[in-house]
């Protein structure tokens, strides 16, 4: 009996199963596309549906303009976002999700507001703060985009922590470890995807961002999106354009592959 | 001897309650003693054993390991670990390295403090569950790898704040069971907070805590045979209460005069307790103690219990005590019984909490009641109609 109902459930679920990685793939596919197309053209003129001569000089075109030091660049300014970003929103997370403030909502509004906030406008407000109190352009770009990225890591470790049980602590520390240890060998473990993810959006705010870069760094700041953005505005170049995009997009896109990859040998080991 | 712990007038009060969750609380535990804090939802026992682990801080009073107090001290610098009622394992480690998490702390070696969980695992039947993950174990396995992890600890004091309540009867029962292998095979010295009084019964002493205060800090037997108050004996169950007065040894009510045992210190108004299953049922003309008709028969575990209304009181009041039977009994709601009351080893009587000097008298001769609220089998009394 029970055998019949997964054969027909089975069944009834194959199209779904097959329908839902094709729509996702199409959902990335779609826009890469042209982009990959021109990466790997020399010459694609309209109203041709396909380029006309295929080659790799937009790729030379790119490391000439600098493309690996300025994704080296976007990496550190990622990097160095989510360093600030993940541990203010683990902190922010596990008061908001276990329910440690008093009074909550000033909190919630003051770490969740850059979401409703234009960059342009902030990155220009913040520009006159920053040339009238003499701070270093880095040092401003980082701090703005982590404020960017605060309410991405705040809610992702509020959700983190409301799976957790805050009595898990409480057992720790009866076991024998200090609050610190608690949290550090005990709650922040348990949180390991929330955190995985929260450090992988803070990390995105930084790599990705044009407007904050661009107006508190004052041009001087070359990063992946400044080379691709000065392109697409004024070089003309299809072909270097979305060489660059290519170049920007691959390492997130490796590194969620490499990431869900991981987790689920994670949860395959779990259930074996 | 010094005791292993000991808990000395604690008070305390939660923030913005209006009176004390504890009063003036003192415990004792001797080194391997299994001691119980037995008492309703409420009653402040878990506060206790928080206080005692150090996860909340008294009002007063002071808590004592080995002799030494301990107020101050955060929880992982006192001798004793803590069982909660959920498991609390974490997740993010295997079940094997959930056992092992106290000595890594204490840092052992990975292999070091592996082989000793393994031992521990072992202990509580679960040696080869180790690789597994928390979420993959059943919830009765589940307590059993927090009771490993308890021991594995190595702590003077294991408290364990109804650790098995949430498991149903027959997890209950072999979790017991486990305990006592435990106990035969380590000894450690353990204070179980529950509400269970199976559970209870499984302890050398019985500490009876009721609206923050210890009632009663008896062996199990004792609070069966000899409640020191009303509120123990109800907590207890099984008693069917009757108002009256002591005076020169003896119980005076409207059923008649009992000479209680000689330990009872109670003078004055008084509740006599009789255990229902200390009342007998004969035939009403073999000389009972009082005849009545039968109003109810009803299962109560695996006996049954007759509610017996009293004939001809003295005062004209309706008077019922329940009366523990054998399975079977062939009595039948409205049939007549004669209801015999023990000798005085069989009765007991502590004070009328209820009564004043003044009216005690007044109130046993009008009102006499039987009642026990804690078991159900209420025995109850009204007045004339």
């Amino acid at each position: 009996m029970s055998r019949q109902r997964s054969g027909r459930w089975g069944t009834a679920h194959q199209p779904r199963r097959m329908v839902v990685p094709a729509l996702l793939a199409f959902w990335l596919v779609i826009p890469l596309t042209p982009l990959l197309l021109w990466a790997g053209a020399s010459r694609w003129s309209g109203p041709a549906r396909l380029p006309q001569d295929f080659g790799f000089h937009g790729w030379q075109e790119a490391q000439d303009a600098g493309v690996i030091a300025a994704s080296i660049r976007s990496a550190l300014l990622g990097a160095a976002v989510a360093l600030i970003a993940t541990p203010l929103g683990v902190l922010a997370g596990r008061a908001l999700g276990w329910r440690l403030l008093r009074r909550p909502a000033l909190p919630s509004i003051v770490l969740l507001g850059p979401l409703v906030l234009a960059p342009f406008a902030v990155a220009m407000g913040f520009d006159v703060v920053v040339l009238r109190l003499g701070i270093p352009g880095e040092v401003a770009v980082v701090l703005v985009l982590s404020v960017f990225a605060l309410p991405y890591t705040t809610v992702t470790m509020r959700a983190a922590y409301l799976g957790l049980d805050p009595a898990l602590e409480e057992q720790a520390r009866v076991l024998g470890a200090s609050s610190r240890q608690a949290r550090r060998r005990v709650t922040l473990p348990a949180a390991t995807t929330g955190l995985v993810t929260a450090t992988g959006l803070a990390f995105l705010v930084g790599w990705s961002d044009y407007a904050v870069t661009l107006l508190i760094g004052g041009g001087q700041i070359v990063t992946a999106p400044m080379l691709i953005g000065s392109s697409a505005a004024g070089s003309g170049n299809d072909a270097l354009t979305s060489t660059l995009a290519i170049s920007a997009s691959l390492p997130p896109l490796v590194a969620l592959a490499v990431f869900t990859y991981a987790a689920s040998r994670r949860r395959t080991a779990a259930h074996s | 001897m010094t005791a292993a712990l000991r808990l000395s007038a604690i008070t305390h009060r939660h923030q913005g309650a209006d009176q004390s969750t504890l009063a003036d609380v003192d415990l004792e535990v001797q080194n391997g003693q299994m001691v119980a804090v037995l008492g309703p939802s409420g009653s402040g026992k878990t506060t206790l054993l928080r206080i005692a682990a150090g996860l909340e801080r008294p009002e007063s009073g002071d808590v004592l390991l080995d002799g030494m107090s301990v107020v101050g001290v955060p929880p992982e610098r006192r001798d004793l670990t803590v069982m909660f009622q959920k498991p609390h394992l974490f997740p993010h480690l295997s079940v094997l390295d959930n056992v092992a998490f106290a000595d890594r702390l204490r840092g052992r070696n990975r292999s070091q403090s592996r082989a000793a969980a393994q031992r521990y695992l072992d202990l509580v039947h679960l040696g080869d569950f180790g690789g597994r993950r928390p979420r993959q174990l059943s919830g009765g396995q589940e307590q059993r790898v927090a009771l490993a992890r308890a021991l594995a600890a190595g702590r003077g004091v294991m408290l364990l704040d109804e650790p098995f309540s949430a498991l149903d009867t027959s997890l209950r029962t072999s979790m017991h069971q486990l305990l006592g292998e435990v106990r035969a095979a380590l000894g450690p010295t353990i204070v179980i907070v529950t509400h269970d009084l199976e559970e209870a019964g499984l302890a050398d002493r019985v500490a009876v805590l009721v609206e923050g205060r210890v009632e009663q800090f008896d062996s199990i037997e004792s609070l069966y045979a000899a409640p020191k108050t009303l509120a123990v004996a109800r907590l207890v169950g099984g008693f069917n209460e009757l108002p009256g007065r002591v005076t020169s040894g003896a119980h005076h009510s409207s059923l008649g005069s009992f000479t209680l045992p000689g330990a009872v210190e109670v003078e004055g108004p008084a509740i006599l307790l009789i255990r229902k299953e200390r009342l007998g049922l004969t035939h009403v003309d073999a000389v009972p103690t009082a005849t009545g008709r039968v109003v109810q028969v009803r299962q109560s575990g695996p006996h049954q219990d007759v509610v017996v209304e009293l004939e001809h009181p003295p005062t004209g009041a309706t008077l019922r005590v329940a009366v523990e039977a054998r399975m079977g009994t062939s009595l039948r709601p409205g049939d007549r019984t004669g209801v015999v009351v023990p000798a005085p080893e069989g009765v007991w009587a502590v004070r009328d909490p209820g009564a004043d000097e003044s009216c005690a008298a007044a109130h046993a001769l009008v009102t006499p009641a039987v009642s026990d609220n804690a078991t159900k089998n209420r025995a109850e009394t009204r007045g004339p109609r």
